[in-house]
């Protein structure tokens, strides 16, 4: 067991401090926190951080915190707060933590063997936070091996346990039995998605087609497409010319690609050689491009033809339909997040309205894609980090 | 006899040609594969390295084959390192003409009849279905060119002195034939053969898989050849080949240093940015070709292996000399969706 952050010793044992929700030790905290992370230095290198630091800003903490206030209850933290983070996105386990602590828990974060990069930058830089004694004494990062009676402990303790990392990683902690009174925030396999109107793209000015560039740009590589937010299938929703809306974006993509300097290894590439040509040998994609390493284009038979699972980094199937409506049928639970450009307002909506909630669980703008709220895969976070007291007199 | 005969020049007409018309036939065959052409939008090849490609893992997540299913005589299989297998289709015909071309190959260094044959490996490995598809099934597939066989290893994996020193006394005298996985040969032949001073200066050793964990110990394919010179072991050939390629063989010719393509066969170096073919010297991706796969579209094939193309037409014998000089590594996804890997 490695104390990566917090103060050492039983992570089990009964503690006597207590946090209130918002507590402004915390608050102050994740503030200087918010400072390190926006040191011009980090954001450079690490683009992921800056979004970080821009949500912990002490603005941003007090609206998170107002939020958690309600008239009709006593709001009060949840307890024992046991988080399960993804290894290989640096910077989740930073926002379900920083949420939980400022709804006053007491919380043990695992941290992956396997974190790297950011995720070193962000322990650092928590290290070197000036904090208040109670902060260390509450809220402790850990990384352990393949300890099961480590996380059969922590699992007892906890009153709430976060469980990122899909599938499978759920169904393993889900073996670990919980108190009675306990209860899973379970973040599952995500699939999301790229709408791109073409009368929309037809209508812009180049320089918002730009933009729209540099923002799916920023959503597709930055967790090299494998972020459950990450875009995968660009639909191509309207009437107008497709393959010329399609050509300009893709070149407009990799004009981005290039000024950012980003790079795809040749193991990556032929990684997604493989995959598309096993769509293609399904009979799911009807062709396949591969201009460049670092974008592979592939057309889709058909909208509900959209792989679910990660097919490489710049790797984009693309498909068409008739209007967002026509994409409903395509969508299902699995579906997280559609990052849109060009369509109106009331387009959206009736999307939205009509998937129901059976799928799809965030709507957002060309590059928002990545940026965590604290609402996110349809769960209310500081809802769920809180409990309720009723008083009637 | 030698299958190491053609000119590059002469080779690459031949292998065009054939390569070519094997295309069609598995497009025609095979319905996956013609999607994938299609898709691709492939018309055609005025050159070898515009042949259509397909990465070998396809082998382990599609099944590609080229005839009915009741004509399927054997299903060869590959242990990968992630767990997934390549499955190779084979009806009667390609399974006799692979064998028959393997035969034709080591035959050039062998010679026509069947030699007295070391097996640096032990039985019970033939008893570890895990491990079998790979190893057992180039031990088994290589012992049919030799006679008498003698284990070098026994049941427990432990050197068999008293065998290697009883086949000696009987074949020593006269050519005899060597095979086992390189690090095999290493750790339990050459080491041996030194410390109990065997004379291994009749011996033929051909040798497979790979050369990372002799690289671990500082052991550089030179040395390698060097330090067997030492205890008599001169005739040394190396191979390189796959499952998804059975029956074609790249053999270390007589020189030493560099494998050489078949007549049948040949390999083209790409750039791994652009997928070009790299000339010689340059090193890159490697892309194995062969008339030999039939009943599979396996006949031109980018593997995860990085190599170098020494020369053309400059050796013991004609066309490409080259090298492999290691693996390209699994590309590496990040992702929410990682999955904790074993248990928590």
């Amino acid at each position: 067991m490695k104390f990566r952050f917090g103060v050492e010793g039983d992570l089990t044992a009964p503690s006597e401090d207590r946090l209130t929700v918002g507590d402004p030790r915390v608050v102050d905290f994740l503030a200087k926190l918010a400072r390190k992370l926006l040191a011009p230095a980090v954001a450079r290198k690490f683009p992921e951080l800056g979004s970080l630091g821009y949500f912990l800003r002490p603005a941003e903490l007090h609206r998170a915190v107002a939020a958690m206030q309600r008239t009709d209850a006593m709001v009060f933290p949840r307890g024992n707060v046991f988080h399960l983070p993804p290894a290989n996105v640096d910077t989740i386990f930073v926002y379900s933590w920083a949420l939980s602590a400022l709804a006053g828990n007491h919380n043990v974060v695992r941290i992956s063997s396997r974190s790297a990069g950011a995720a070193e930058v962000i322990l650092d830089a928590l290290n070197k936070t000036e904090a208040d004694p109670v902060i260390g004494r509450t809220q402790k990062m850990v990384t352990y091996g393949h300890d099961d009676t480590v996380t059969a402990a922590l699992s007892r303790w906890c009153d709430l346990r976060v469980i990122w990392g899909g599938d499978r990683a759920v169904d393993t902690i889900r073996k670990q039995p919980l108190r009675p009174s306990a209860r899973d925030l379970t973040f599952p396999d995500r699939t999301s998605w790229a709408l791109l109107s073409v009368p929309g793209w037809q209508a812009a000015d180049p320089a918002a087609r730009k933009a729209a560039a540099v923002g799916f740009a920023n959503d597709a590589y930055w967790f090299d497409q494998a972020a459950c937010s990450s875009p995968r299938t660009v639909f191509l929703v309207g009437a107008g010319d497709t393959a010329a809306v399609r050509s300009e974006f893709l070149d407009l993509l990799l004009q981005v690609v290039d000024q950012r300097g980003w790079t795809v290894d040749a193991a990556m590439a032929v990684e997604k050689r493989v995959n598309a040509y096993e769509l293609a040998a399904t009979g799911a994609a009807t062709a396949v491009d591969f201009p460049d390493n670092r974008l592979t284009a592939v057309t889709l038979a058909d909208t509900d033809q959209a792989p679910r699972r990660w097919i490489g980094a710049g790797a984009f199937p693309f498909a068409e339909a008739g209007s967002l409506l026509d994409l409903v049928p395509a969508m299902n639970r699995q579906d997280q997040t559609v990052s849109h450009f060009g369509f109106a307002e009331n387009e959206l909506r009736a999307f939205a309205t009509e998937l129901g909630g059976r799928g799809v669980d965030r709507i957002v703008p060309f590059g928002s894609a990545l940026t965590f709220g604290s609402i996110w895969d349809g769960y209310d976070l500081p809802a769920e980090f809180t409990r309720l007291t009723t008083l009637h007199i | 006899m030698s299958v190491f005969t053609l000119s590059q020049a002469d080779k690459e007409a031949r292998l065009l040609d054939e390569l070519s018309t094997l295309t069609d036939f598995h497009r025609a065959n095979c319905e996956p594969y013609d999607r994938i052409l299609r898709a691709s939008g492939y018309q055609g090849a005025s050159g070898v390295a515009e042949l259509p490609w397909l990465p070998v893992r396809l082998f382990k997540t599609l099944e590609l084959k080229s005839i009915p299913d009741d004509e399927v005589f054997k299903v060869l299989t590959s242990s990968g390192t992630t767990g997934d297998v390549s499955k190779i289709y084979l009806d009667k015909a390609a399974a006799a003409e692979q064998q028959r071309r393997l035969a034709a190959t080591v035959q050039t260094v062998l010679g026509p009849k069947r030699l007295p044959m070391i097996l640096v490996d032990t039985r019970a490995m033939l008893k570890d279905r895990r491990s079998f598809s790979a190893r057992g099934a180039g031990v088994l597939g290589m012992s049919t060119f030799g006679r008498d066989h003698v284990w070098a290893l026994d049941m427990d994996g432990q050197v068999d002195l008293a065998a290697l020193r009883g086949f000696l006394e009987k074949h020593g005298d006269q050519p005899f034939l060597i095979f086992g996985f390189t690090f095999l040969v290493w750790l339990h032949l050459y080491e041996v053969a030194l410390e109990h001073g065997l004379d291994l200066s009749n011996g033929i050793l051909i040798h497979s898989g790979g050369w990372k964990k002799l690289i671990d110990q500082a052991v550089s394919p030179e040395e390698f050849r060097k330090r067997l010179s030492g205890v008599g072991l001169t005739r040394v050939h190396n191979y390189y080949g796959m499952v998804e390629q059975i029956g074609t063989i790249f053999l270390e010719g007589p020189d030493g240093g560099s494998l050489y393509c078949p007549d049948f066969a040949d390999v083209v170096v790409r750039d791994p940015e652009t997928w070009a073919e790299l000339p010689p010297g340059k090193p890159g991706l490697l892309e194995v070709v062969s008339t030999l796969p039939t009943s599979y579209p396996g006949h031109v094939l980018l593997t995860e292996d990085l190599g170098v193309v020494h020369g053309i037409d400059d050796g013991e014998w004609p066309g490409k000399r080259f090298s492999v000089l290691g693996r390209l590594p699994r590309a590496e996804a990040r992702g929410c969706s990682d999955t904790y890997r074993s248990a928590a």
